[in-house]
Parts: structure tokens; C-alpha cells; sequence
């Protein structure tokens, strides 16, 4: 039997979940419930959200991260999800990549933040060969030096998950409710959100970029595509999910406080 | 080879001895494996105490950090760990600090505790989780024992090396240290970092076997090969997954061409160390040791195993006055901005059909079998000097594409080479390979080939040099001088020089394309 044929078989199972224009509220509960309760791996791609939403990492701060103005003016919804990393603006421009993967599931694979990232930019270099100059860049993935990736990780006893948000396209205006996070990569300082960023769909179709995707995933992997429907009966609905909406209330008294800081900074 | 190796466990254990000895002398150090230092030592990471007490066996700590290699995928080296270390008298209230979490990281934000104090901690339990960077990270506990002092609370910022909490650690667990070692230490202790090598030595030598680590012995298994029968060409004669991969090929076991490994595969894998050859330092007397690293040891073996292959060299001049007018033409009638025209996709389509009029340039021959395996595919290998090193990426199945493809495929990979974004697929599968040394300069050179191929085509720099025609008038003629490297077991001169003439009348006469396009 040649090598390829071996590896094919020897390949661990993943299971895979393709959605379109699911809430992110609703992958991100799905997401973190597989985690913790599942012992398989799986793969999620939701291609694009429903309603412009800002999700913010595990401990983002809305008044440091967020124009809370603009933000609660236009009722935008933001979550803060049990993943780390920065805050997006999500909305059907935006395709979502997760891997969920038991630590052992990728031969050699350190189940740390490094060597997950690294893996993860391997296997989307085989996805953007001949589309762009594809990098992973201080975490981000970048074409050049423009950011159409954001990455974020959770690394459990036995597990991780890897996911990403794709910015196939977006909205400038949505971009603007976001503050320049305190801490950037090198490579995006002092350049502005609209600088650093690009459109994916300026260098790649939406269906190629599922379909190269999941052939990427099909070298580490033997994918099996699982239905929703399915998925969701198996769900344990009173599981308690770390990802949460934030209310108004919340968003409204962390706009107060920031104000109150700010005519307190001046009177000094 | 195989002394080497024992030689060099040999001198491991006598440094340990010593090690013993001094910590029976002297009190800093206990007697266990595990030196109880406070709050800033512990395994797998590096720290003074650790960098003293291990200074006669030359392990070079991670205080001295990796050098960012500018590179995207390639690895950084770290010690890591989600296990809270700790140090370990033989019983009593033991400080854990957080322990390294990813190169370049120096602290985490606590996000929750799973515990509290007075709880009861298994080994191996969810003690806290952490947030650096992009990623929420579990604590988990080394020792079973009870909690007796939470340090931190949720929202502080906890350095690398801080005591995250205190917990009554029970007697017996002292002695079990490494030999219950759990998997994730082996494979944090074994990849990467120096220091940890360490821990990875102890259960190496416990198995009195070959340092590997359990990706590799995998491997090892998995063709059947007996690991300590494995020549290392890592660090301490450390057995990495290329040696294995190319003990396989030799025995007839794989046919995968192993002979060039691949930053991108190994990196994450941890087996190897990278570093960049130290810069200049002004002082040019003194003389540089540079670590073999990644394409240089992928060329070092080879070049070592090409070396024992009998080869000739056919050399010949090819009048390229009539690609330099094809080349221009192209160029001429290109439209697309990002396709430039060069004399190379040129080349390498005449290449393959000459190549499909002497097929047994692209073999590959097996010595153990003694078996010549003629390649159906052109898959046609162009050398690429590197920042990084030699690199030979190919174009896969070269006779289906049109020269244009094969301008556009040619760029992409040297787009990749140039960036170390290679995978594995790119540089493996060639059947013959092209080296445009004249690129750089040189009349032409003797090339080696590249193992199991069977030729190789070194292309020397175009010169304008004068030449005769028939009434004895001279006119200027680009002249590119070809020196054809062939395995003399396989391919005899005639052979080679008649595959020679073929392709050269492709090239001084491009119009017999025509005649032979299907």
C-alpha cells in the first residue's frame, strides 16, 4: 500500500456541520457545547450570520473596545464569546471556519496556541494557493499585509477549538463601531480598520473558498458531513453556555461608567 | 553512528551522577529529580537555578529566545505546559506557578477558577483557566492534593513564573514524578525546548532506546522499523520523522521520496530547532559554529546519498537566439499584468517532451530492488536558492500543461519558496529536476542529482558570443551552456546525448513544438 493510501485510512474522523446565515449567538453555544461535551472532532463553516453583530473575546470591555454610542443608537447586537482574542463585526459578508479537535487528533500536533495557530495556517495555505499572498501574520491571516482573518482559541484538558472569522466582504460602517483595540500586531499599528483590512472576495469566490476549505480539511482528516437537524437533538439544551448577549442594560451602564471617567479624567 | 549515540547517553548519565553528588554536598539542590527552588523553577522551563545546575551538559536555555525567523508557519521554539508545575519537596505546601503557555508570552489574564480553597485536587484536574492572546487556556494540576491558598482572583494579570496558588501536595506523589509523567509532559519535554529535554532524557533513558519522541517511535511502528536501528541527524542523535521516512525508503518499506523534509510538517510537530545563521558581528576574525537546520540538512543527506551514486556529465551548448525572439514575442502579446514571461516555462515544456521521447531520464531507481521505475509524470523539479536554503519545489505532470500554465504555477511556487510556505506535496514527487544556475551567474556547473531521480539539467547563464555560419561570417548568437548530471547505472551516454539533441532542437527550433502538439 503506498503512503497516501495508508494515510487515508489511519485518518481520524471529523465530522462536519455546513450552515448558512446561522445566528453567531447560535454557533458560538453549539460550538462551545461540542467542546466541552463531545469527544469527536468536528468542523463547523457557517457561511455568513444574519443580523450585523459585534463579538467580543472572553474578556473584552465594551467602553474600551466598542463606540458604545453608535453601538446602542443602532442597536447592534454584541456578544462576548468564551473564546479569547479581539472583537468583530460579523454579518452575512463573514464566513465562519471552526475546528473542534480532541488533542491527539493531529499527529505531532502541540495542543498550544502557537502550534494550533501554525497548523491552522498550513492547511489554509493549501486552500489560497494561487489566490493571494497568503500569510499568518501576528495571528491574523492576512493577504499581504491586509487582515481578512481573525482568529481565536480555547484550549480545554483534552481539546481545542480553532475558529475563524472570513471576511469574504463587509461594510465600512459597521468597521466604525469598533475601537482600535489597545493592543494591535505590529503590523497593523497606527493604521486605521479600513488600512488593514481587505475583502476576501476580491481575491477568491465564496463556494470555491467552502470547497477548497473542506478539501484542505479532508487531507488531515476523513469528513463526514452531518445534518443539523440531527445535530440538534443531541444537544444537551441545559448546558450552561459562557457565551452571552449582552443586555442593553449592560451596554447602556458601561457607556455611563466610560462617560463618567472621561469628565472625571478632564476635571483633574 | 549507533556508538554515537550511546556515547552520548553514556555522558549524559555521568553528568547526572554528578549532578547527584554535588546535590548531596551542597543544599540548594535535593536529592529528587525535581529541585525545589521556590517559586521560579520548574521542569520544562528555563530558569537560573535550572540553567546553573545543568550548565556541564551544554543545554542551551530558552532565556536566550529563538530569533524570529520572519517566516509565517515555521516554529518558534517554547516550552509549554497547561500543567501548573510545581516543585516538590517531599511533602508539605508547594507554590505553582503558571508555567508557560506560548513562546513570547510573559503573562495571562486569570478568567475563573474551577476551585476554591479546601478542595480536594485530583491529578490532572481543571485547576483555573487563563486567557493570553487569542487563546482561553485550562490549568490543569500536576498532583493530586488540597488546595490551600488561591492567589490570584479573575481579572488579574498573572505573570509566567507567579505562584497562582498554594496546595498540600501528599507524600508518595514525589517519587512517582517521572515515572507517571503524563503524555502531555512527554510530548511538551520532548519537542521543542531544551530544558525539557531534560524530563524527555529521563524517559528516554528509562526505555534505554534512541531519543525520539512518541510521534516518531509512532512512525517507527507504523513501517515496522526498529527505532534504535535508526541513524539520528537531531540534536543528541535525537531520531526525528525525516530519519525514519528515509530508513523506510531505503528498506523498500515507502515510496515516498523523503529526501527533503519540510519546515512547514515539522515545525509543529517540534522535532526540530531553527535558527538563523548569527549575523555579522563585526569582529571577522572570530570563527562561527552554524547549527545544521532545515533545508541545509535536508541537503546535507541528499547530497550524501547522491554522492554514492556513479554519475556522468554531458555537457552541450544550445544556440537560444531563437528563444530569446519567442520570449520577447510573449511578452510582447501579454495582457495580464501579473503574468511576466521568462525563458524558463519555455525550458521546462521542452523538457517534457523531449522527456516523452526518452522516457528513462525520468525514472527513478531503487538499489535494494535493483529496480528502474520509468515516472509517468513529468513532474519536473526547478532548484530554488533561497533565503533559507536549496529548495526544490516541482511542477507536477508538466506534459498537460500549456507554457503559459506553467509560467503561472512556476511563479506561485517561487512566490512560496521565497516565503518558506512550501507544503509537503510541493517538494515531494519529483522525477527529474532543473537547476537554473545561470540565474546567478557561471558558464554552467556539475550538478548532483537529486535522489532517487536519475537526471538532473544544470542551465548556465545566456552569453552573446561570437559564432560561424556556413560562409564563415560570424554573428553575435546567445549561447546557454547545459550540463546533463545522469546516474551511470541507468543511463548511458548515448541515451542522454541523444535526449540532449532532441531537446535542444526544441529549443533552437521552437516551430517542432508545433509538429509534435496533440
Amino acid at each position: 500500500m503506498t503512503i497516501s493510501q495508508t494515510r487515508n485510512v489511519g485518518l481520524p474522523l471529523m465530522k462536519l456541520v455546513r450552515w448558512k446565515g446561522v445566528p453567531i449567538l447560535q454557533q458560538l453555544h453549539l460550538e462551545e457545547q461540542l467542546l466541552r461535551t463531545s469527544s469527536e472532532n468536528w468542523c463547523i463553516i457557517n457561511d455568513g450570520t444574519n443580523d450585523p453583530t459585534i463579538v467580543m473575546g472572553i474578556s473584552g470591555k465594551p467602553a474600551q473596545l466598542l463606540k458604545l454610542d453608535s453601538v446602542l443608537n443602532d442597536r447592534i447586537p454584541v456578544i462576548r464569546r468564551y473564546t479569547g482574542g479581539g472583537t468583530v463585526v460579523v454579518d452575512c459578508g463573514t464566513v465562519f471556519v471552526t475546528f473542534i479537535c480532541n488533542k491527539d487528533a493531529v499527529p505531532g500536533l502541540q495542543p498550544y496556541p502557537q502550534p494550533i495557530m501554525s497548523w491552522s495556517s498550513l492547511l489554509y495555505a493549501l486552500v489560497f494557493r494561487g489566490f493571494g499572498d497568503f500569510s499568518l501574520r501576528e495571528n491574523d491571516y492576512v493577504f499581504g499585509n491586509h487582515k481578512f482573518g481573525g482568529n481565536a482559541q480555547s484550549i480545554t484538558k483534552n481539546r481545542w477549538i480553532h475558529h475563524t472569522s472570513f471576511l469574504w466582504d463587509y461594510e465600512a460602517r459597521n468597521m466604525a463601531y469598533l475601537k482600535l483595540p489597545a493592543r494591535a500586531p505590529e503590523y497593523r499599528v497606527a493604521r486605521d480598520h479600513l488600512e488593514f483590512i481587505c475583502r476576501m472576495k476580491d481575491y477568491m469566490p465564496r463556494s470555491v473558498f467552502v470547497d477548497r476549505t473542506i478539501k484542505a480539511v479532508e487531507t488531515h482528516f476523513s469528513v463526514r458531513p452531518v445534518e443539523l437537524e440531527a445535530m440538534e437533538t443531541n444537544l444537551n439544551s441545559k448546558f450552561p453556555h459562557s457565551t452571552k448577549l449582552l443586555t442593553e442594560q449592560e451596554l447602556e451602564a458601561a457607556a455611563f461608567e466610560s462617560h463618567f471617567e472621561k469628565a472625571l479624567s478632564h476635571s483633574l | 553512528m549507533m556508538s554515537r549515540g550511546i556515547w552520548q547517553q553514556k555522558c549524559r548519565n555521568a553528568i547526572r551522577r554528578w549532578l547527584r553528588s554535588c546535590a548531596a554536598q551542597t543544599s540548594p539542590l535535593s536529592p529528587s529529580p525535581v529541585v525545589s527552588l521556590g517559586n521560579s523553577s520548574y521542569i520544562g522551563f528555563s530558569s537560573q537555578p535550572i540553567v546553573s545546575r545543568y550548565a556541564m551538559a551544554s543545554f542551551s536555555m530558552v532565556n536566550d529566545k529563538l530569533m524570529d525567523l520572519n517566516i509565517p508557519y515555521s516554529i518558534k521554539r517554547s516550552c509549554f505546559s497547561s500543567h501548573a508545575l510545581l516543585d516538590l519537596p517531599a511533602s508539605g505546601i508547594v507554590s505553582i506557578p503558571l508555567a508557560q503557555t506560548g513562546e513570547g508570552i510573559a503573562e495571562c489574564e486569570l478568567l475563573k477558577w474551577f476551585v476554591k480553597e479546601g478542595d480536594q485536587v485530583e491529578e490532572f484536574q481543571p485547576l483555573c483557566e487563563v486567557q493570553s492572546d487569542k487563546a482561553t487556556i485550562e490549568i490543569t494540576s500536576r498532583y493530586k492534593g488540597t488546595v490551600s491558598q488561591i492567589i490570584y482572583v479573575p481579572g488579574d494579570i498573572v505573570k509566567v513564573g507567579e505562584t497562582l496558588l498554594k496546595m498540600v501536595v501528599e507524600e508518595s506523589q514525589g517519587s512517582n514524578l517521572t515515572s507517571n509523567a503524563p503524555d502531555d509532559m512527554k510530548s511538551m519535554g520532548a519537542e521543542v525546548c531544551d530544558s525539557s529535554i531534560q524530563s524527555s532524557d529521563l524517559r528516554n533513558s528509562n526505555t534505554g532506546g534512541v531519543l525520539a519522541t512518541p510521534a516518531v517511535r509512532n512512525l517507527a511502528k507504523q513501517y515496522g522499523v526498529d527505532i534504535n536501528h535508526i541513524l539520528g541527524t537531531g540534536q543528541d542523535g535525537r531520531v526525528l520523522k525525516e530519519d525514519v521516512l528515509t530508513h523506510a525508503v531505503q528498506k523498500g518499506l515507502c515510496k515516498e521520496p523523503s529526501s527533503l523534509s519540510v519546515n512547514s510538517v515539522e515545525h509543529f510537530q517540534g522535532e526540530e530547532k531553527y535558527s538563523h545563521t548569527l549575523a555579522a558581528d563585526g569582529w571577522q576574525y572570530e570563527d562561527k559554529t552554524v547549527p545544521i537546520r532545515g533545508f541545509q540538512r535536508a541537503m546535507i543527506k541528499s547530497m550524501t546519498l547522491a554522492a554514492k551514486i556513479p554519475h556522468f556529465h554531458y555537457v552541450e551548448e544550445i544556440n537560444c537566439d531563437a528563444l530569446v525572439k519567442l520570449k520577447a514575442s510573449f511578452q510582447e502579446e501579454n495582457r495580464d499584468p501579473e503574468v511576466k514571461h521568462t525563458f524558463l516555462p519555455f525550458m521546462i515544456k521542452t523538457l517534457s517532451m523531449a522527456l516523452s521521447k526518452y522516457p528513462l531520464l525520468n525514472s527513478c531507481f531503487n538499489e535494494e530492488l535493483q529496480e528502474i521505475t520509468v515516472k509517468g509524470s513529468h513532474n519536473i523539479g526547478i532548484a530554488m536558492a533561497t533565503p533559507h536554503g536549496l529548495v526544490v519545489p516541482n511542477i507536477k505532470r508538466v506534459q498537460s500543461l500549456s507554457i503559459l500554465e506553467i509560467t503561472k504555477e512556476l511563479a506561485q511556487l517561487q512566490q512560496l519558496a521565497l516565503a518558506n510556505n512550501l507544503c509537503p506535496e510541493d517538494i515531494s514527487g519529483g522525477t527529474i529536476t532543473l537547476s537554473n544556475i545561470g540565474a546567478i551567474g557561471g558558464k554552467f556547473g556539475s550538478p548532483l542529482l537529486n535522489p532517487p531521480e536519475v537526471s538532473i539539467i544544470a542551465i548556465g547563464r545566456l552569453q552573446k558570443v561570437p559564432q560561424f555560419v556556413d560562409d564563415e561570417n560570424m554573428y553575435p548568437a546567445s549561447i546557454m551552456t547545459v550540463n546533463i548530471g545522469a546516474d551511470h547505472r541507468v543511463l548511458d551516454g548515448a541515451t542522454v546525448a541523444r535526449f540532449c539533441n532532441e531537446w535542444k532542437l526544441y529549443i533552437e527550433k521552437p516551430e517542432q513544438l508545433m509538429l509534435h502538439m496533440k
